[in-house]
């Protein structure tokens, strides 16, 4: 018998990422005591590039000292997954979830948050597909339109994933995506001819995805765009 | 379906138990090893005096997927019964992997460096992961043994 689970989702606005940062740690302190339920945070970043755990920066082809020109930051992190990009009209979701107390572990997570995005691409007439083996994301063939980077820590979830709706491309010249070369990126936008409703909407839908597949039945939503402001300097 | 697979894997564990010096046994398609002992976090330990070899479970790398990426500790390095020593990539997710016990890290597997994919080809063998000269052996009494740790990945499995 299925008990009703209940996913908290913060609808954050746009948020720096190393403030998002922080916010996760403490969230997953917080889940890992049990003080809070699953919760999920909703939102974008201004332009920043991000590395995991691996410190591909070989994967950066710009020098960083040029990164300001562009507008753009840099910032290290413990998740999984090679170099990506992170900026404005791209929808993140930062599930912070207990994977033990729904009995799955990492490949079968990264599974359903492809298909979030894979399920979310269906809605606008784009069929997008998993990776190949080695290549953990959401392509449309040959182009990504989603990534991913997880961090799990006593079963619980930090990071999680990225679809393009409409961001500057542009951005991802400067790095190999992904560490994959060779391949293109995209976005939805890009992808499909169906007239796009608002990033808003489009937000909500990925969620409605993320949580029809996790299997949350009851969602609490929650304004969170004042908690946390834009870093204010040189903006 | 599932019944007749677990008749299978009966038989299967009946026969090995018999032919099978050291004693696996078989739950549904993960291995557990008799003479080990486990942690909730899918860690195991092989103890041999004060020494400890660790590593994580079948059932643990099955659930990774293809590890890309290990990151060990220093030698030398203390570590306390629960709390990370390291951690492993697998499909664009880092997880941390959790001591058994507490001690200190006398050997690390630096053949994972170079084939971190031996952790999910060998995952009680030659993907071992740390040596620990322990500090105190009667924690081992908190972890779980071949029987236990089986019937909680059943339940853990079991969840969704």
């Amino acid at each position: 018998m299925r008990i009703p689970r209940s996913l908290e989702v913060w609808k954050m606005g746009t948020v720096n990422y190393l403030d998002a940062l922080k916010l996760q740690e403490k969230l997953v302190a917080d889940r890992k005591t049990s003080k809070i339920a699953d919760t999920v945070l909703s939102l974008q970043h201004p332009p920043t590039y991000t590395l995991g755990k691996r410190r591909t920066d070989h994967n950066l082809l710009i020098p960083e000292s040029e990164l300001k020109k562009i507008g753009a930051e840099l910032c290290y992190t413990q998740r999984g997954g090679d170099i990506t990009f992170h900026g404005p009209h791209q929808a993140i979701l930062y599930p912070i979830i207990s994977l033990r107390d729904i009995g799955i572990g990492a490949r079968n997570y990264v599974e359903k948050l492809e298909l979030t995005m894979i399920e979310l691409a269906s809605l606008y007439g784009v069929r997008a597909c998993a990776g190949q083996k080695g290549e953990t994301g959401v392509w449309v063939g040959e182009r990504k339109i989603g990534a991913i980077g997880v961090r799990i820590s006593y079963g619980i979830t930090s990071h999680g994933l990225a679809f393009n709706i409409d961001p500057d491309l542009s951005y991802f010249k400067h790095i190999v995506p992904c560490g994959i070369a060779d391949k293109e990126v995209t976005s939805l936008r890009k992808e499909t001819d169906s007239m796009l409703p608002t990033e808003e909407v489009i937000q909500e839908q990925l969620i409605s995805c993320f949580a029809r597949l996790f299997g949350y039945s009851n969602l609490i939503w929650k304004e969170k765009g004042s908690i946390l402001s834009d870093n204010g300097e040189n903006r | 379906m599932a019944c007749s697979r677990m008749m299978w894997a009966t038989r299967a564990a009946t026969y090995l138990r018999i032919s099978v010096p050291f004693t696996l046994r078989v739950r549904g398609f993960s291995s557990v090893l008799r003479d080990l002992k486990y942690a909730d976090s899918h860690e195991w330990v092989k103890v041999d005096g004060i020494s400890a070899t660790i590593g994580i479970t079948d059932h643990a790398q099955d659930h990774l997927g293809d590890v890309v990426y290990v990151e060990l500790p220093e030698v030398g390095a203390s570590i306390s019964q629960g709390s990370s020593f390291g951690a492993v990539e697998s499909v664009k997710a880092t997880s941390d992997v959790y001591s058994p016990v507490s001690g200190k890290v006398i050997e690390v597997n630096e053949e994972l460096n170079s084939s971190p994919g031996l952790i999910n080809a060998s995952p009680y063998d030659k993907g071992w992961i740390i040596k620990v000269e322990m500090s105190d052996k009667d924690e081992t009494n908190k972890l779980m043994d071949s029987d236990q740790y089986s019937k909680f990945c059943e339940e853990e499995d079991a969840k969704h």
